[in-house]
């Protein structure tokens, strides 16, 4: 006969303890909250490595690294930096990216939310996403050998001789096309897809009552699209947008390879230029100063600090379409 | 909904067609290779291609370690690279035991990777600063190879030249002539267009030749020693250039554009017509572009070939460093833009003692293995003369691992 | 009055044609955008097939490259590279991600919970080469040199984000009856989520994988400043000396971790800026290379993403 070991009462100290190890879950739970803090401290470091590294530069430039100047000067031989030039580089390519962008993106998200046969949603869906795919040295590639000689020399050409007036527009046109303007086309199809898909996201969580409604009151599909469902998810359309921007500042290796990286301090669309994750690209490797690296390491931070707002500000967007939305919502 | 989406795609189905029509742009038409778009090749020299490398015996030593053991690793200077490859690549045949890989990142790069050690040794073609020789304590340069830096161009012609009857040979226009001044005014500027004047006072040949186009000057976006002679040299020639001579300098604004490595600044001069850059003279030869002969200080026409950088190298003082700088020689028969690329070596402390005599063992089979100059040579570089040579591989004996000297 | 409500009517049908017009218009409109957004897909799929064709042979992938001006070569070593760097990418990236994920889906409103998903929003949108700065000062220079592991990891740091947030979506569609379930049968907490929750949600989370996989692999900027580049890097010689020289598995990875090393993107950004015709010519067909691996696991990430959505309705 075997005897049955008693079990403890339910208040005994000793067996608190056990439930609370129970069946290894404290480590469970250790592990869970150890990994995610983890993640976040990642983050973090990430910020904290940049700002960290590049004190000096930030103590003798101070905000001049940042402000615009007509005549800034990148001088690693005298030690003098200041970033404005790649500053303006990557802002003026990525909002002509987005300007150019959008259009197309709304129409692709309006046609594959509201508008697609059945049978023709999912292959276009695919289709869209793999534009998302092509790696961004495969956009470049392309980008240089073909995309810039066969569209973007002949196009700046003509805007040169069109507005060259307009200090945007002033040429001349370097013979390969290696411009901004270039820079710009190529991040507007890189950041088609991402606008495109969330859009089409965002129309889809709309409620069938608003189209109900407007087409009850006698609109045309169009009238409906236009009027209601766009300002509807207008601030979900908002953060596809923003997160199209994050994308296309944070882009590097096809940017580099066809903005034909000189620092210009012309304002010109049309000039080769450089942007801050193009000059990072071409110069960390070989900083040899602790400055010029510093420097290097600054306009990181600055674009690290750009993307992480625009990211809070975007989240922010779709999230409050997200939360306007609670259980109607189609798909 | 489906009646109405016949519509639609009738309304589409034209639109597309119209669109298609109108010829957009996008529609690939038939591709076109990134061809050399050089109007004129003059040079007349051409890299011999290398097809086989065969080992040479004499030099190999038997060595009981397998294949492949000891992995070497350099990086730095893009101007020796293709010497370099070329004799990692021939040196598995002499000493299977070691691989040994050499990344062209640009002088600045390799300074930078050995100061802080992540590489075992450096190629530059830019010196050393005092801050750099302080850091990395035990650093030391060696001069490996002497080479030019010249200028290749790709000028668009402003009318076809004559073709030639039948049976003559074709007419040619020789190498494009530039003077010291000149050069720099380019690069400072302050001459824009391809017929100015001083251009084309230089070259009767090309005068109905050089177009009105601009000038578009491609230097390099990297740490450059290559950038290093060449803005030294610009300094050397005249006052007006004013950015200094450093391994990156501040360019004059200007019609200008980067390039990443001397195989940079070639691509980006074959893609583009108008330009002018530097680069070292295998690049130019390899590519079979056109490259410009210089006026030198004596006031001879001087096309960069070995001879005439041996002229130069000729000249050398050597510092206490191992370094000298050989631009704008008062040599007749020299080359202006000419300059040594060196070797940057750890002299003491090298962790490793095996493969610290991999190392060296490679580099005085570079220096004295006669297969191995002979393709320095080939490749459009000038081997060290004699004595250079010398206090070189004396330097190499001396380095040493853990107190001894490495090199038995 | 008759004569003016006709009036009324007629006004009202001109208007109405005009709607119905501008509406076929701009429905025309979306349809053009979504083929015009399209164009650059088959362009750049058709070109980098049309010029990498050619070069793709069996030395391509058997032959280490050969010094510029001889015939021949291969990219061997960045076929490998590529491999290696993916794979120690997706070990470390993996398991922490997915344990993170358990985290953000069973506590989403915990103050750790929203910071990790923030921070993992935030990771999202870094830009790769700000990973690769931060991967360079983290590992290469403690380390002192350049390797693939620092390159494995700066390409874990891109993965992560998309890992995390793929398995947490695909551990909140499950029933929470499953969870309930197996609780109650006195399952512990880690033993239901590994053996129950993880299981049932695998096929949407390996969607997740290949993704992050795809991503990383067409990745050349955190690569810059970490893997740097090795034309001569060989796994089977470094293999074969070590096992020569009787070294164990651990020191034989050990050299092939600790050594730089290329990638199939790495490789194409070098080529495609060198002058040389026949690096150029060999850039395309890396580029062609990169691209049907990435498609490959795009495909096959949709399909499996498809199949078992179609299990999960019928």
């Amino acid at each position: 006969m075997i005897k049955q070991p008693q079990p403890l009462p339910e208040s005994h100290p000793l067996s608190r303890i056990r439930q609370f190890f129970q069946h290894g879950d404290l480590l469970w739970r250790a592990i869970l909250v150890l990994i995610s803090i983890l993640v976040l401290a990642l983050m973090l470091s990430i910020g904290w490595m940049l700002w960290q590294s590049s004190s000096n530069a930030r103590t003798i430039f101070g905000l001049s690294f940042l402000l615009p100047t007509t005549d800034a000067s990148w001088d690693p031989v005298n030690n003098l930096f200041q970033a404005w030039p790649f500053i303006y580089g990557t802002l003026l390519t990525s909002l002509v990216a987005l300007l150019l962008a959008l259009p197309v993106s709304l129409g692709i998200a309006i046609f594959l939310a509201e508008l697609c046969p059945d049978w023709l949603r999912t292959p276009l869906n695919w289709l869209v996403e793999l534009l998302a795919a092509v790696p961004s040295v495969v956009y470049g590639l392309w980008g240089l050998f073909v995309f810039l000689p066969m569209v973007v020399a002949p196009l700046g050409t003509n805007l040169a001789a069109v507005f060259g007036q307009i200090p945007l527009f002033a040429g001349p046109v370097t013979s390969s096309g290696a411009s901004r303007l270039g820079a710009a086309l190529v991040l507007s199809v890189m950041i088609i897809p991402t606008i495109a898909a969330i859009s089409r996201d965002v129309l889809l969580a709309i409620p069938n009552s608003q189209r109900e409604a407007s087409l009850a009151l006698g609109s045309t599909q169009w009238e409906t699209i236009w009027q209601v469902l766009i300002p509807y998810g207008l601030s979900g359309i908002l953060g596809a947008v923003i997160l199209g921007l994050g994308r296309a500042l944070g882009e590097t290796m096809a940017v580099t390879m066809v903005i034909g990286n000189s620092i210009e301090t012309s304002a010109s669309l049309l000039r080769p230029g450089y942007t801050m994750a193009s000059i990072i690209a071409n110069e960390f490797a070989e900083a040899v100063t602790q400055l010029h690296s510093e420097a290097l390491i600054e306009v990181g931070f600055v674009l690290f600090v750009m993307t992480l707002l625009l990211n809070m500000l975007a989240r922010f967007l779709v999230w409050r379409v997200a939360s306007r939305t609670p259980q109607e919502a189609r798909v | 909904m489906n009646k109405k989406f016949f519509v639609v795609f009738a309304v589409l189905a034209i639109a597309s067609m119209l669109l298609s029509a109108c010829g957009a742009p996008a529609t690939p038409a038939a591709p076109v290779a990134p061809e050399v778009q050089t109007q004129v090749v003059v040079q007349t020299q051409v890299v011999e291609k290398i097809v086989q490398v065969t080992p040479t015996a004499d030099m190999s030593k038997p060595t009981d370690m397998p294949a492949g053991s000891v992995t070497v690793n350099g990086a730095g200077a893009t101007f020796p690279a293709a010497v370099y490859a070329d004799w990692a690549y021939a040196y598995q045949y002499v000493d299977p035991s070691v691989v040994i890989n050499y990344q062209g990142i640009g002088s600045g790069g390799g300074k930078k990777a050995i100061v802080d050690g992540t590489v075992d040794f450096a190629g530059s073609d830019s010196l050393l600063a005092d801050a750099d020789y302080t850091n990395g304590k035990d650093l030391q340069m060696y001069p490996t190879l002497g080479g030019a830096v010249v200028l290749i161009y790709n000028i668009k012609l402003a009318k076809p030249l004559p073709t030639p009857a039948a049976g003559a040979t074709a007419v040619t226009l020789p190498a494009l002539v530039l003077d010291r001044q000149t050069l720099v005014d380019i690069f400072n500027s302050k001459i824009t267009k391809w017929n100015d004047p001083a251009i084309v006072k230089l070259n009767s040949a090309w005068a109905d030749y050089l177009p009105a186009t601009d000038i578009v000057t491609v230097h390099r976006s990297d740490g450059s020693g290559t950038t290093e002679i060449f803005t030294k040299a610009l300094a050397s020639f005249s006052a007006d250039w004013k950015a200094g001579g450093a391994q990156s300098v501040e360019w004059p604004k200007g019609n200008n554009v980067g390039g990443k490595g001397n195989a940079g600044v070639a691509a980006s001069v074959i893609n583009t017509p108008g330009a002018i850059g530097y680069v070292e003279l295998n690049y130019a030869l390899s590519n079979s572009l056109a490259y410009a002969s210089l006026i030198n200080q004596a006031g001879k026409t001087i096309v960069p070939n070995n001879a005439s950088v041996q002229a130069a190298m000729a000249g050398a003082q050597f510092s206490d460093k191992m370094t000298a700088t050989i631009v704008d020689s008062k040599d007749p028969a020299a080359y202006p833009i000419a300059g040594f690329t060196y070797l940057i070596l750890h002299t003491t402390n090298m962790k490793d003692c095996v493969k610290a005599q991999k190392i060296l063992e490679f580099w005085k089979w570079a220096e004295t293995d006669p297969s191995a100059q002979s393709r320095v040579v080939k490749l459009g570089f000038s081997p060290l003369p004699a004595a250079d040579s010398k206090l070189m591989l004396d330097g190499l004996s001396k380095v040493a691992c853990n107190g001894a000297p490495v090199l038995k | 009055m008759s004569n003016y409500s006709e009036k009324i009517k007629a006004g009202y049908l001109r208007r109405l044609q005009g709607r119905k017009v501008i509406n076929l218009l701009m429905l025309a409109v979306t349809f053009l955008a979504t083929l015009m957004a399209l164009i650059p897909l088959f362009w750049i799929v058709g070109y980098v097939i049309y010029m990498g064709a050619p070069s793709l042979n069996y030395d391509f992938f058997t032959q280490l490259p050969r010094p510029v001006g001889m015939e021949g070569g291969g990219v061997l070593h960045a076929v490998q590279g590529t491999i290696i760097v993916t794979v120690l990418a997706a070990v470390f990236a993996i398991p922490p991600g997915v344990v993170a994920a358990f985290y953000a889906a069973r506590h989403p409103n915990t103050p750790l919970g929203v910071a990790l998903r923030f921070s993992t929003d935030v990771l999202s949108g870094v830009p790769s080469i700000v990973v690769g700065l931060f991967a360079y000062a983290l590992i290469v220079k403690p380390m002192g040199h350049y390797s693939g592991l620092a390159g494995g990891a700066a390409l874990a740091i891109i993965m992560l984000p998309t890992i995390i947030r793929t398995t947490e979506e695909m551990l909140k569609l499950l029933p929470s009856n499953l969870r309930e379930g197996s609780l109650a049968l006195g399952a512990a907490e880690w033993k239901t989520s590994l053996s129950v929750l993880f299981p049932a949600a695998f096929s949407g989370i390996m969607t997740g994988f290949l993704l992050a996989l795809a991503r990383a692999m067409g990745e050349t900027a955190p690569l810059l400043f970490t893997a740097l580049g090795n034309e001569r890097f060989n796994v089977n010689l470094i293999v074969t000396s070590g096992l020569k020289s009787k070294q164990n598995i651990g020191q034989i990875t050990q050299r092939i971790l600790d050594q730089p090393l290329d990638s199939l993107p790495l490789t194409l950004w070098k080529y495609a800026s060198s002058p040389y015709p026949e690096r150029v010519a060999q850039a395309w067909g890396v580029a062609l290379v990169l691209m049907i691996f990435v498609l490959l696991l795009n495909i096959t990430a949709r399909l499996w993403l498809a199949n078992r959505a179609k299990k999960l309705r019928g």
